[in-house]
């Protein structure tokens, strides 16, 4: 159950820091431009930024915020779940859209399942993942006229 | 042929069953993340070439509205919006639907849908022609302080404090201008990146900014991703109309509201979305709920974003400019018709116009029963699909929706990275929708700021150009409403607690 504690926001403030430097590397990038078009609104929207980040820092410092505590989560399955869905992107190209849909599809079931792998599940999982990607990529492809990766490594 | 007639042309069998086609299929393509309105009318754009005019813009009409109703399931059941124009519509649809409510979300924002719809529709009917002029007193500078005040209005409504806000809705205008400028085609904050030269597409940073910390969060714990209730309940329609009728006024409000922001052109269903949401929230008497789940700021976005289709129509119809990005696809296909939209439309042309403008309002009508079954499947299949199976559906449909848009493999990898950014971001209290909105409202903001800019160093006359003009002045009077209206009026109630306890 997440309870409510009252701290500085340490977190915010770092983050704000992280905008800070987010902002100052735009304002540096903007003087390679050649033209005023270019350069007049994102240095004001960076220099914007800027003010508010520094805003943000010293109201942290003088006001502490309710903190919420979190319950047990797995932080191993989320990072498994963004990696899983990165090689996807990266295979794309290589092993195809369906292909590449499938492992991701297989991984993520296998990450998000929390209950016991029982014969029917074991079964119907596969059967149903593989009609949903097939699914929408017939939909894509053949309906939509999306064209989908089809893969470098098979097409020589 | 006068109104009756026309009102009965769009009555035939075929354009009846062209309008529950369009609303069927609108609906679904709306209610996936990825698949935007636009996208759904230019597919199906070559299907109309062999159609009668009117026929073919009831079709594309069809499809518009159900789109954009279409969008509130993903945002209520899922957290993402389905379509930028529901933003606004998870503050408190999740937050419903979180809680065993969802079924009642969803069918508030079909009831919603259907009246800001025809609201939109009608304005359409009656009102055109003089309500395009309001689209010709905009300039520049009310484009972008009309964009700003969409994101401070973002800034203070959603959750977390004022500045965290804020400085998301600089970084999303920051993202927007990533890759190559429009007019002077310099390669701007890309730093030598392939991958960022074409910019971040606003729906994919969407669908990573919103659904991937959801499921980042639903694959870290084995709870139950929506509450479940043991007992069916129907559509709750009758709950759900009682609920419409006590905020008649709201629906209303946020339909007009709607209507004018679709009129200007660009502005679209976020703005319109999120002005009503702000207004309902203002003239609410239980404020505190607004965030928590209140019906009320369902109604008011989704009646606001639907009737942004009728108002969308206005200047496309009567000054050819389309008001919308769907309405300018249907502009191409008008031309590609023949029909040239203009002042006169209403008058050589009554009898595409009226007839498609009666069509919209038969195929928002049918969006009720239509939208309640789509929506009373989607909720059933959200809550009973087990969540080792829900989980990576979603995921794939983030690739491959995202992939759909540009047909590139860079967008997903940006996808992804902005989802897990969206996902750090928000333990430390920054909300994605500022971001994404600074990142939709980007051109218009800067199309306008540099505009005004170049008008107002030419004159010699800058502060003139940006807070000189009426319609400005009173837009930038909104913004420094909608920014510290929050903290006087909480200073005003601590202040009136205390005396109480005095």
């Amino acid at each position: 159950m997440p309870t409510e504690l009252q701290s500085r926001d340490t977190g915010g403030m770092i983050v704000a820091a992280i905008f800070i430097l987010i902002g100052v590397l735009a304002l540096w990038d903007t003087f390679d431009y050649t033209d005023a078009d270019s350069f007049v609104f994102p240095r004001t929207v960076a220099g914007s930024m800027i003010v508010f980040c520094i805003a943000l820092i010293a109201w942290s410092l003088v006001r502490p915020i309710d903190v919420e505590s979190r319950g047990a989560e797995s932080t191993p399955r989320r990072v498994g779940l963004v990696t899983a869905m990165l090689i996807a992107a990266v295979l794309m190209p290589y092993t195809g859209f369906l292909l590449s849909g499938l492992l991701a599809f297989a991984a993520i079931v296998w990450l998000a399942m929390y209950d016991p792998w029982t014969r029917g599940r074991l079964i119907v999982y596969p059967l149903v993942g593989s009609a949903i990607v097939l699914g929408f990529y017939f939909l894509f492809t053949k309906v939509l006229l999306v064209p989908l990766p089809t893969g470098r490594l098979f097409i020589g | 042929m006068d109104s009756l007639g026309y009102l009965l042309a769009a009555l035939t069998p075929y354009h009846v069953a062209l309008a529950i086609g369009g609303v069927v299929a609108g609906t679904v393509v709306g209610s996936l993340p990825g698949l935007t309105a636009t996208m759904a009318v230019a597919v199906l754009i070559p299907i109309t070439f062999s159609m009668q005019p009117a026929s073919a813009l009831i079709l594309m009409g069809a499809i518009y509205t159900g789109a954009i109703y279409g969008g509130a399931y993903a945002a209520i059941l899922l957290n993402t919006p389905g379509t930028p124009s529901a933003i606004a519509t998870t503050f408190d649809g999740y937050p419903m639907a979180k809680r065993g409510d969802g079924d009642l979300a969803i069918t508030l924002a079909c009831i919603a849908s259907v009246c800001g719809g025809l609201v939109g529709a009608l304005f359409l009917l009656f009102l055109a022609p003089p309500l395009a002029n309001v689209a010709l007193s905009f300039g520049p500078v009310e484009y972008f302080w009309l964009a700003i005040l969409g994101l401070t209005l973002i800034s203070a409504l959603s959750q977390g404090n004022l500045l965290k806000g804020l400085i998301g809705a600089c970084f999303g205008l920051l993202l927007s201008c990533i890759g190559v400028a429009e007019i002077s085609a310099d390669v701007r904050l890309t730093f030598d990146s392939q991958t960022l030269l074409g910019g971040i597409e606003t729906v994919s940073a969407l669908i990573g900014l919103y659904c991937i910390p959801v499921l980042i969060d639903l694959v870290a714990t084995p709870d139950r991703h929506l509450k479940v209730e043991n007992v069916s309940r129907g559509y709750r329609l009758h709950e759900a109309l009682g609920i419409s009728w006590r905020n008649k006024f709201n629906l209303a409000r946020s339909s007009v509201l709607g209507t004018l922001v679709g009129i200007l052109p660009g502005a679209g269903g976020s703005i319109a979305g999120l002005v009503a949401y702000s207004e309902a929230r203002r003239s609410s008497k239980q404020q505190g709920s607004f965030g928590h789940g209140a019906p009320e700021g369902v109604q008011a976005t989704e009646s606001a974003n639907n009737a942004t289709v009728g108002g969308g129509f206005i200047p496309t119809l009567v000054l050819g400019i389309p008001g919308t990005p769907p309405d300018a696809v249907i502009l191409g296909a008008l031309l590609i018709q023949g029909v040239r939209t203009g002042p006169n439309l209403f008058t050589e042309h009554g009898s595409i116009v009226y007839v498609f403008i009666w069509g919209l309002l038969i195929a928002t009508v049918l969006m009720l029963p239509i939208g309640l079954l789509i929506g009373r499947y989607a909720y059933r299949s959200i809550v009973t699909v087990p969540k080792a199976l829900l989980v990576p559906t979603v995921a794939f449909m983030t690739l491959i929706g995202t992939y759909a848009i540009r047909n590139s493999v860079s967008d997903v990898a940006i996808m992804i990275i902005l989802g897990v950014l969206g996902w750090v971001l928000g333990r430390f209290g920054f909300s994605a929708s500022p971001i994404v909105l600074g990142l939709i409202l980007g051109s218009i903001a800067e199309q306008g700021f540099v505009q005004g800019w170049i008008i107002g160093a030419a004159a010699e006359n800058l502060w003139g150009e940006f807070f000189g003009r009426p319609i400005s002045v009173g837009i930038f009077a909104f913004i420094l409403l909608s920014l510290f209206s929050p903290l006087l009026l909480s200073r005003f109630r601590v202040k009136r607690e205390m005396a109480r306890a005095d």
